[in-house]
């Protein structure tokens, strides 16, 4: 394409450095919300006012900003449970089925101890919450390592078996917390039982402990790619599985055990938003909405390519957009399920960016008169 | 049981139809694993149409409409672009997904028009369904333009060099594996469960997707499959027809889901797969860039 005296070429990138993929990943986000105003000029609002709704009560609202934290630390949970199986190469959509089965089996545990009983049942929390945690972790990597199992041992689509696995975990839910299920609450309204207070999840500064899990989690994965030799075998299974093969990687350990990582930290989000977080400690009869959520985890973890420290920022500000945009949908009147429409606006524009990952534009000055004037001139 | 078996046949059509438009795509080597985010287009979309203007026609319409446009925007994206197709596929999954949510929302709740009128009981879409898979089957290994959609699919330089347009054929199967999931789509919401809610597919899509694996990509097996899986949908819906009282309903409705699983498992084992694993096209998923 000409554009005067320039002309407009696309050019395969040899490599893409770490500014060019951050400062692509900025103008997708940019772009994407350029293109949601749309939603707020149809609801009739300006797209500035909206915005500033949006980010005033998340970030800065003493009401909304908690909400924020909370949802940030689920959905970077949620995004390394994405990240270390796509470092392999491998597809894990199975988030929400594993954060329900962390949050089942941890609820296994409080009830194991009583905690159905009464919400004034005094239980050794030193001793129940990390229980608590260990169920979590361990039923969601069972979970997870089902579809690595699968994989490595019989190269099976991990795409339809982990979202196989969401719908069978979805409906296990609905049976332990209604109708009359083990883990059904005393309201009768379809939630699940309540913790009794003595297990609350401890608070640090009024933020749920968990914010440090997924921050020191942040930092040992960093380490685990940048530094470590598993790290490194996890790398290389996700270039070329058949070239790792012949470097002496197992085509089986890896996608096993990027599966069973992957599975234990959506355990996590499961324990950090059923049982952690002000306000809820139960599984809400709306449970499904934060396997909804989860798929964030998929967004956050493309954009940040896989890099666990740059998932932070984004982690965060979806956490904030995704809580903002429900308060500014009541506020302004926008409709139900603007977090869910942002979710698919975000998504499809990395898939369109994801181009640019590839190709660069580049602008390329065309020999002419022009030129040569130039050249004489200096 | 009569009832139960048109029931049946009905959730079948919708599983023929969605898979048969992923087959014909995959067929020419391209992959959506997006599958439930086109139906939820169209089936969203077919909704809001129909009840606006009262016409089930324009309903339909608008769903394939919108089918084919979200078709060839995959298609922009695998085949000019020559992006990851699972990457391409998620994102228009999510896309269906999220946005379908925000736009039906208003609409939450009965169609209120007449129910499409039955044939002998059945749904009209069910012998729809049946001819669209003898079309297909006959269109991809009868006539030319089947060859050049089963070539490009297979090997796409062998095609190209042949004088088939890759491209074009390519564009050509997935924007009408587009249009089909649309109306897939629309069935549902249309004809065999008008009600919106919420995210209402819950699964149907990647089952379907699932089937055209199990299909080995013929369309007859995966009429069979269809049906199999049909049946299977409205027996973890109705359990009280053959086993009254035995678990509970919530546990019946995960068994499709658990048996798509065994099925693609025994499917993908070496045993199965030498023996009838070779009629997966060659270049499935792979972006082609043109040599001329």
């Amino acid at each position: 394409m000409k554009l005067g005296s320039f002309e407009v070429k696309l050019e395969k990138r040899v490599a893409l450095r770490g500014w060019e993929a951050t400062l692509i990943s900025i103008f997708a986000i940019l772009f994407a919300l350029v293109v949601f105003s749309y939603i707020f000029l149809r609801a009739g609002v300006d797209p500035l006012t909206g915005y500033k709704a949006i980010f005033s009560y998340a970030f800065t609202s003493s009401f909304g900003l908690p909400l924020t934290i909370n949802r940030f630390i689920f959905l970077l949970l949620c995004t390394y449970a994405f990240i270390i199986p796509m470092r392999a190469g491998l597809w894990n959509i199975g988030m929400a089925g594993q954060l329900y089965a962390g949050a089942l089996s941890a609820f296994a545990v409080a009830y194991a101890f009583g905690a159905k009983t009464s919400q004034n049942a005094v239980l050794p929390a030193g001793l129940v919450i990390p229980l608590m945690i260990a169920a979590a972790i361990l039923g969601s990597a069972a979970i997870g390592a089902i579809a690595g199992f699968l994989k490595g041992r019989f190269n099976t689509n991990e795409i339809v078996v982990t979202m196989m696995i969401n719908f069978i975990t979805y409906w296990v839910v609905a049976r332990m917390i209604k109708e009359g299920g083990l883990f059904m609450g005393a309201s009768g309204e379809g939630d699940g039982f309540k913790l009794p207070e003595s297990i609350y999840a401890p608070l640090i500064e009024g933020v749920p402990f968990t914010l440090f899990i997924a921050l020191g989690l942040a930092l040992l994965l960093f380490f685990l790619f940048a530094k470590t030799s598993i790290g490194y075998q996890i790398k290389a299974y996700g270039k070329s599985p058949a070239a790792a093969k012949y470097a002496g990687i197992s085509p089986f350990n890896i996608p096993l055990l990027v599966f069973i990582l992957g599975g234990l930290i959506a355990g996590l989000a499961g324990y950090h938003y059923f049982a952690a977080v002000p306000g809820v400690y139960k599984i809400t009869k709306n449970y499904g909405e934060f396997g909804d959520l989860a798929f964030y985890g998929i967004i956050c973890g493309l954009i940040s390519q896989g890099n666990s420290l740059a998932a932070i920022p984004i982690a965060l500000l979806f956490g904030g957009l995704t809580n903002g945009g429900r308060f500014a949908q009541g506020k302004l009147k926008l409709g139900f399920g603007i977090d869910y429409a942002l979710l698919g606006v975000l998504m499809i524009t990395l898939v369109a960016f994801q181009f640019f990952y590839r190709y660069r534009i580049v602008w390329v000055r065309t020999p002419g008169k022009e030129a040569s004037d130039v050249g004489i001139h200096g | 049981m009569w009832e139960f078996m048109v029931r049946s046949l009905d959730a079948s059509t919708i599983f023929t139809i969605a898979a048969l438009s992923e087959l014909l795509g995959q067929r020419s080597g391209i992959l959506n694993v997006g599958v439930e985010g086109v139906m939820l287009f169209g089936a969203t979309i077919g909704f809001m149409v129909a009840q606006t203007t009262g016409s089930y026609l324009l309903g339909f319409l608008a769903a394939m409409a919108i089918g084919g446009l979200i078709g060839l925007i995959h298609g922009f994206f695998s085949i000019t672009l020559g992006s990851d197709q699972v990457v391409n596929g998620m994102g228009i999954w999510i896309l269906g997904f999220g946005l379908t949510t925000y736009i039906g929302y208003p609409y939450t709740g009965p169609l209120g028009m007449e129910r499409i009128p039955d044939i002998l009981g059945l749904s009209p879409f069910f012998f729809v369904g049946l001819a669209l898979i003898i079309i297909a089957w006959f269109v991809l290994t009868k006539t030319s333009l089947g060859l050049r959609i089963r070539s490009v699919g297979e090997n796409p330089s062998v095609a190209e060099v042949s004088g088939i347009n890759v491209a074009r054929t390519r564009y050509l199967s997935v924007t009408t594996s587009g249009m089909l999931m649309g109306f897939a789509g629309a069935i549902y919401s249309l004809d065999y469960n008008p009600v919106w809610s919420n995210d209402f597919l819950m699964g149907w899509g990647f089952i379907a997707l699932a089937l055209v694996f199990f299909s080995m990509w013929h369309p007859f097996i995966l009429l069979g499959g269809s049906i199999l899986f049909g049946t299977l949908w409205q027996l973890s819906l109705n359990p009280q027809l053959v086993l009254p009282d035995v678990l509970s309903r919530y546990i019946w409705r995960t068994v499709p889901f658990a048996i798509t699983i065994g099925v693609l498992v025994l499917m993908s084992t070496k045993w199965f797969s030498s023996r009838w694993g070779a009629a997966k096209p060659e270049a499935l998923g792979l972006p082609y860039e043109e040599k001329g």
